[in-house]
Parts: structure tokens; C-alpha cells; sequence
């Protein structure tokens, strides 16, 4: 081979080399876009127990203090007040700490077999609202339901679940049922009015928050289409909610009707509400004024550090990144996903605002799956109780991140606000209102496609 | 012999020698060894030995309750601290039904509601099982019994305990009894087969690649490392709150952190209660011998650490505070050691 060969053959190979590391450079990056980075840089690749419970990285070192503080307060255990340690509890409560209903921080669950409530509690009011346009709550009960007490006192009143089994059939004859709960309170401590109205809801996961916090509200907003204008059938509307510290209103973004501003807001009205545990934002006990109140004028029962401490640790935990998300089922599952419109409210992508005071959560390409904006969800989920501008058949869209990792991290399947739904096909098909099509839609695939559409959600 | 041929000849070498090494290895076959050792010598047969153990203190306290003599008392308390033994060896493996089942907080929360305790106590209430079940978790596990058992002091005699705290006691003790009962038979290959998910790792529903359960098990040994060092001790010393304490009425709160880090051995040697099987170790002694060796050093150091404070913790956190941070360091540094070698070994090699 001449010299001239030798170097033209050199070549070919030099540049079938440079091109092959280049296609080899093409498939093992990941474009965020291709959603294995459910939070963004917040990712954590954890499909196990402690799936749900990462601190955000690039937390510094007092941040990270902060977080760990705010994780062992998630944890603690109240208890009947004069006591050394976590007094408080009560004298009315649901649960007894943060982590008795957000278990593994994820989600609740109806009570099985009879059991009494824990990580459920029902929400209730009478018509009209309150000074601040919320619910009306209840003279003598206000507006949760605390079905347990401390010595001395009595539970409002206690909970009976009972359901009744719906069937039905999707289009290719394949038979299913659903579970139709109806609530009865029983053994109320004062009379109850007659046209009192109640709200179930199960304990939501507590992980990402921080991100969806960290969405700016024109993002939110922008998505949404109250009137219908582009006439898909789908509205969207953000829920103004009383923001107590700043004492106006503002988008509303966490709680099953999107009842909260903020997550210090949200954890405050648990720690009053949920245990007793009166804090700065909510110092007084939610027994006042009643009977049942306890008098012992010990507010506050947490200090004002460990409240920001807890809420701090709930902005702060990171996401779990998606399993499987390049398995064709799944990626069918996706296509399937978004052409029966299902992705018109569970919304894929987001961009967290840029916020240099915060860093560890700005500028985030997210995956959560949700627009944080209220829909009327038809007759079978109406809870007929309003709650700022959700009216009593709308319901905030769910983030669906993580939601194919509730069964390994907290033992069960149960969906929707009220636990109703045994598993991601029941939950769909419990959609109604602005959803309806897309369940029907749903119903008219085949069992492949179905099976697709679910490997999807499991890979969330 | 040309230099194309040498070349062959070599490269077939060096290809066969790394096919030789895969077989006499099989990481695969190993790695279904180890965890399936785990799921059925170290954390089945755990729970099945808690259970048998709690069984025991029943027994004793029955026994107690019909003859309360200090000669009885010092029976239960034996049984009580047998029985927590093997509860606080599990700890390093807090995952499946004992927390998606809410069995954890019915067995050992604390603190102790003292307050709705008296009330329970000073109430007509017949303790059937019925009753203790409905009961807070702060009234029922544990904690209430060892604090019925030992009093405040500690050394309560069997005179000073009434008959209704006998009663409760009782009660409380075959509470705990059902409650072991339930997590071993949801562990149980007759039962709810938890087990399966983890001997079976690679094909079982929770955990689809045996990557997955390694996973599982090493964070959680992890977990009891960082709540050992930075919350039971940690918390109570930094605070100087011995509230916090838990077993303090036993004065076991030592012996509690040493055999939650001996869990964390177990698992890591596959040796526990005389079992020896395959563990942690033996898959990371495949890969890399000086990891291996650090983190054996690094568990003998941490128990040895806590073997060097020698009063009872809510003493020792005011006497001893420097052998009490030497213990916190040395059990973060096996933590760290677990997160820094271990956790990247795994993710690099288990299937």
C-alpha cells in the first residue's frame, strides 16, 4: 500500500472513530427533557423506602442543619400537656405527629377493616364562608374534625366509612367496580346542624413541595382557562386563598383544593389543627371558644424556629426520578397519556423561578405533572363544600410525581383525595366533569393500551 | 511468528482470563446468595426470635401478675431487656410491613403520654386487647411497660407496683406479644411473605433488580447509623435534655445503641443470634478487599466507642461528654463510609 493509501485509509478510520464516539456521546446524555429528572437537579435515583426523604442538594451547611432539625420535628411525638418532652398534644386532635399520616413522607389511606381513622380526617362547615371568603366552619366543631382527645375529653364525634360497590365496563367488556364511600359522624359531642357539610381527605406526600412552591404564580396562572375560551372542554382556575401572615390573598397551591399559599401555611394549620400544637402563625388552640377547650394558656406549644424549621424540611426534600421512563410500553403509555388528554391538567413540565436567595430550588426544569390550578371533576368526587374559589366539584389537579412508588414506600394503592380508589385504574375512572372525556377515552382502549397508559404512571 | 499472530493470541488470553474470572465468580448467583440470606437468617429470623422473646416476657408478667414477688419483677425485667435486644437489632433494617403498617410507632414510641397514662390507670376500664389496641401509641409498646417495670428509679419494688398497674401491665405485655406476632407473619412464608420480596429480588414486585434491594438494605443501614449518632445520642447531648432519653427507667439506652449497630453488623457480616450466612460482606469483598476493611473497622470502632461510656446515658451525656462525641463521631464515620464506599460499590455492580 502506497503512502498516500496508508494515510486515506487512516483517515476513514480516524473519522469512523470520531463519529462513532460522537453517537456514543448522542445515547448516553441525558436531556433533562426526557423527564428521568422528575425535580430537576433535586432528582434523587431512589425507588426504595427512603424514596421520598432526600434533602435538596446544594443546601449549605446552616440550610442543611435546618432541614436535619425540621426532619427529627417531623418525627416527634406530642403528648398531653404539662409534660417535659413534645407537650401539647390536643386537648382535640387527628394524629399524634407529622410522620403518624405523611408516613415515609407519602401518602395517607382510608381506614381498612374497620380501623379508626389516622392518616385521613375529615374537613367540615356549614353553607356560606367565613370573613375571609374559606369555609364557614361549624359553631362548637369548626372546620376539621377532631375524632380523638386527651383525657378529660371528648372526640367531636367519630367517623364510619361504609362503601358501596359501583360496576361498570370498559368498551371491550371487561367488568370492573369502584367504591362509593359515604361518611356517617356518630357520637358527636354537641348536636350537629342539619345541613352540616364534610370534605375527606387523605394525608398528600410531602416531598417536592418546595418545588411547586418555587413555580412563579404568572406560570401558574397563564395555564389558566376559567371561561373555556379555546373551547377543549377544560378550565383551570387558581384558587386566591387567605394568607394569614401577610393578611391577603394570594394563589392557593397546596391541599387537595389548592386551600394554602405556602407551605409554612399549610404545616402551621396541621400542627393547630391536625395535633393541637398551637405555633406563630396559628396561636390559638382550635378548641377555643368551645367546651373542650383545655385553658391552659401555654400557647405557643412549638417555637417559632422549629415551625420554620418543619416547613423548611418540607421545601427542602427532593423527588424521585422516574424508573423505566425510556421502556417503549412506557414511552406508548406517555403518547397515549397526552392524546387523551390527560396532560391538559396533569401539566408534565414546569420552570421553577429563578431566585438567587434560594438556589437549591431556582431555575428548575420540573416533572410534576400537575398545573396547581382547580377543575370541576364532576358529581362522583364533589365534595359539595367550598373552599375559597373551589366550589364543591372541584378539585386541585394532584402532582402525579413518585405516584408509581406509593405501594413499595407506603404499602398501599389507595388514590384520590379520600382514599377511595384501589388502584391508577380506578382513580381514573372515578374522573368525571372537565375529565369525563378523557375517562371515556380511557375506557375505549384496549387492555394493552390500558396496561400502557398504567406502566406509564408507574414509572412517575 | 508475526506480530498479528502474537496479537491474537494475546488478546484470546487476556479475553478468556476475564470469561475464567466471571465464572469462578458469578456475581449474579452470589448477589441471590447474600440477599436471600439476609431476607431469611438475619431479618425473618430476627423477628421470629422477637417474637418468641416477647412471648416471654408475657409469660413472665403472667406469672408476676399472679405472684408479684421482686424475684418475678427482676424475671420481667430480664425478659423486657431480651426482648428489646432483639427489637433494636431490626431497627437496621426499618423497612417494609414494620413501617408501611404502622407496627414501628405501636411498638416503641416515645415519649410516654405520663399524663393520659394516670388517667388510664385511675379509670374503670377493663384492659382487654380491645381496649389497649384503640390506645394511643404513647400508652402501649415498649417504653409504658419498661416504665411500669422499673419505675422512675429504676428500682421499683414489686410491693410499690398496684394491682391495676399489674393489670395494664398484663394487658400492655400481650399487646406487644400480637404486635411481634403480626410483623413476623408478615414476614412469614405462611403469611403475608415479605420475605419473598427480598430473597426473590430481581423478579419480586417491590424490588424488580436485586440492585434494588441492596439498595433498600444499605440505606436503611445507613438510616440507623444517623439516627443513632445524630438523634438518640446526638439530640439528648447537644441539648444536654435527657427527656429525650429513650430506655431511660431500664437505664438501656447503651445497650440499645449497640445493638442497633450490631444490626448494622449482622447484616454487613451476615452473623446474628449464631446464624452464620452470607451478608453485605460478601459481595463486597468481590470487588474491593480495603473497603471491606474499613467498614469492619469502622463498625468494631463504633461499638467500641459506645463500650467506652460507661454510665448510664442521661449521666454520661453531663460526665463523659468526650467519650460521648467520640461515639457520635466514630458512628458517623461508619455512616459515612456505608454512603461514601458502600452505596457507590453497590449501585456500580449489583444486578
Amino acid at each position: 500500500m502506497s503512502l498516500k493509501s496508508k494515510f486515506s485509509v487512516s483517515l476513514v478510520l480516524f473519522a469512523i472513530l470520531i463519529l462513532a464516539s460522537c453517537r456514543k456521546y448522542q445515547e448516553t446524555y441525558q436531556d433533562p427533557d426526557e423527564e428521568w429528572f422528575s425535580g430537576g437537579s433535586q432528582t434523587f435515583f431512589d425507588g426504595n423506602t427512603t424514596g421520598f426523604d432526600h434533602a435538596f442538594t446544594g443546601l449549605d451547611a446552616r440550610q442543611m442543619q435546618n432541614h436535619e432539625v425540621g426532619d427529627k420535628a417531623f418525627d416527634a411525638v406530642f403528648v398531653t400537656a404539662p409534660a417535659p418532652l413534645n407537650s401539647g398534644l390536643g386537648p382535640l386532635y387527628n394524629n399524634v405527629s407529622c410522620v403518624s399520616c405523611h408516613v415515609n413522607d407519602g401518602r395517607g389511606k382510608p381506614p381498612i377493616n374497620g380501623e379508626p381513622l389516622s392518616s385521613m380526617l375529615i374537613r367540615v362547615s356549614i353553607p356560606g364562608a367565613n370573613v375571609h371568603g374559606g369555609p364557614n366552619g361549624i359553631p362548637n366543631f369548626g372546620g376539621q374534625l377532631q375524632q380523638r382527645a386527651i383525657a378529660g375529653k371528648m372526640p367531636e364525634a367519630d367517623v364510619q366509612i361504609t362503601y358501596t360497590m359501583l360496576t361498570g365496563a370498559f368498551d371491550d367488556g371487561t367488568p370492573y367496580s369502584l367504591r362509593q364511600p359515604t361518611y356517617t359522624l356518630s357520637n358527636s359531642y354537641k348536636q350537629l346542624p342539619s345541613d352540616y357539610l364534610i370534605s375527606p381527605r387523605v394525608a398528600p406526600p410531602v416531598f417536592g413541595l418546595g418545588l411547586l412552591e418555587a413555580i412563579s404564580e404568572y406560570d401558574v396562572v397563564k395555564n389558566a382557562d376559567e371561561n373555556d375560551a379555546n373551547g377543549d372542554g377544560i378550565s383551570g382556575k387558581p384558587n386566591r386563598v387567605w394568607d394569614v401572615l401577610t393578611a391577603s390573598y394570594r394563589l392557593g397551591r397546596f391541599g387537595w383544593k389548592a386551600g394554602q399559599p405556602s407551605i409554612l401555611q399549610q404545616s402551621a394549620g396541621a400542627y393547630n389543627e391536625d395535633m393541637g400544637i398551637t405555633n406563630f402563625v396559628f396561636p390559638v388552640e382550635s378548641s377555643f371558644g368551645q367546651s373542650q377547650h383545655d385553658g391552659l394558656n401555654d400557647e405557643t406549644e412549638i417555637s417559632d424556629s422549629l415551625m420554620h424549621a418543619v416547613a423548611f424540611y418540607m421545601q427542602t426534600l427532593g423527588v424521585p426520578a422516574r424508573r423505566n421512563a425510556k421502556d417503549p410500553i412506557v414511552l406508548e403509555g406517555k403518547r397515549i397519556f397526552n392524546q387523551i388528554q390527560c396532560a391538559s391538567c396533569h401539566i408534565a413540565k414546569h420552570v421553577t423561578a429563578t431566585d438567587m436567595a434560594f438556589t437549591a430550588r431556582s431555575n428548575q426544569k420540573i416533572f410534576p405533572y400537575t398545573d396547581l390550578l382547580l377543575h370541576d371533576m364532576g358529581p362522583g368526587l364533589a365534595d359539595q363544600r367550598s373552599e375559597f374559589q373551589a366550589d364543591g366539584y372541584e378539585w386541585k389537579t394532584p402532582a402525579l410525581w413518585g405516584i408509581g412508588l406509593t405501594q413499595k414506600i407506603n404499602g398501599h394503592a389507595y388514590f384520590l383525595h379520600d382514599g377511595r380508589a384501589r388502584n391508577l385504574t380506578e382513580a381514573i375512572l372515578w374522573h368525571g366533569g372537565e375529565a369525563e372525556n378523557s375517562k371515556n377515552q380511557f375506557k375505549k382502549l384496549s387492555a394493552a393500551e390500558r396496561e400502557a397508559v398504567l406502566k406509564f404512571l408507574d414509572s412517575l | 511468528m508475526k506480530p498479528f499472530v502474537i496479537y491474537s493470541i494475546v488478546c484470546f488470553g487476556l479475553f478468556q482470563s476475564c470469561k475464567d474470572e466471571n465464572q469462578t465468580i458469578e456475581p449474579n448467583n452470589i448477589q441471590s446468595e447474600i440477599l436471600s440470606d439476609i431476607g431469611t437468617h438475619i431479618c425473618y429470623a430476627n423477628y421470629e426470635a422477637l417474637k418468641n422473646a416477647s412471648e416471654n416476657m408475657h409469660t413472665a408478667i403472667q406469672n408476676f401478675n399472679t405472684n408479684p414477688t421482686d424475684a418475678n419483677l427482676d424475671l420481667c425485667r430480664l425478659e423486657w431487656k431480651n426482648a428489646r435486644k432483639f427489637w433494636e437489632n431490626s431497627e437496621a433494617w426499618l423497612f417494609g410491613p414494620v413501617a408501611t403498617d404502622g407496627i414501628d410507632p405501636r411498638i416503641d414510641t416515645w415519649p410516654v403520654d405520663f399524663i393520659r397514662l394516670d388517667s388510664v390507670l385511675s379509670s374503670g376500664s377493663v384492659f382487654n386487647q380491645t381496649y389497649v389496641h384503640n390506645l394511643e401509641e404513647s400508652l402501649k409498646g415498649f417504653h409504658p411497660i419498661e416504665y411500669l417495670l422499673f419505675g422512675l428509679s429504676g428500682q421499683v419494688s414489686a410491693a410499690s407496683i398496684t394491682v391495676r398497674q399489674r393489670e395494664y401491665l398484663l394487658a400492655l405485655s400481650e399487646n406487644l406479644r400480637d404486635l411481634t406476632a403480626d410483623l413476623h407473619h408478615s414476614w412469614s412464608p405462611q403469611g403475608d411473605n415479605y420475605v419473598f420480596e427480598i430473597t426473590q429480588a430481581g423478579s419480586s414486585t417491590l424490588f424488580p433488580s436485586k440492585l434494588s434491594a441492596f439498595l433498600e438494605i444499605t440505606n436503611a443501614m445507613i438510616g440507623i447509623c444517623d439516627e443513632v449518632a445524630n438523634g438518640k445520642i446526638g439530640e439528648v447531648f447537644v441539648n444536654l435534655d435527657t427527656m429525650g432519653e429513650e430506655s431511660p427507667f431500664a437505664k438501656n439506652s447503651m445497650v440499645d445503641f449497640k445493638n442497633n449497630i450490631r444490626g448494622v453488623e449482622a447484616i454487613y457480616l451476615g452473623r446474628l443470634n449464631g446464624n452464620e450466612t452470607k451478608g453485605v460482606e460478601d459481595f463486597v469483598r468481590m470487588y474491593n478487599l480495603s473497603l471491606d476493611g474499613k467498614i469492619k473497622q469502622k463498625i468494631s470502632l463504633s461499638l467500641a466507642a459506645l463500650d467506652q461510656i460507661t454510665l448510664p446515658f442521661g449521666r454520661a451525656i453531663f460526665e463523659q461528654p468526650i467519650q460521648v462525641q467520640l461515639a457520635i463521631d466514630a458512628i458517623n464515620q461508619l455512616k459515612i463510609e456505608l454512603e461514601e464506599g458502600l452505596l457507590p460499590l453497590i449501585q456500580m455492580h449489583a444486578k
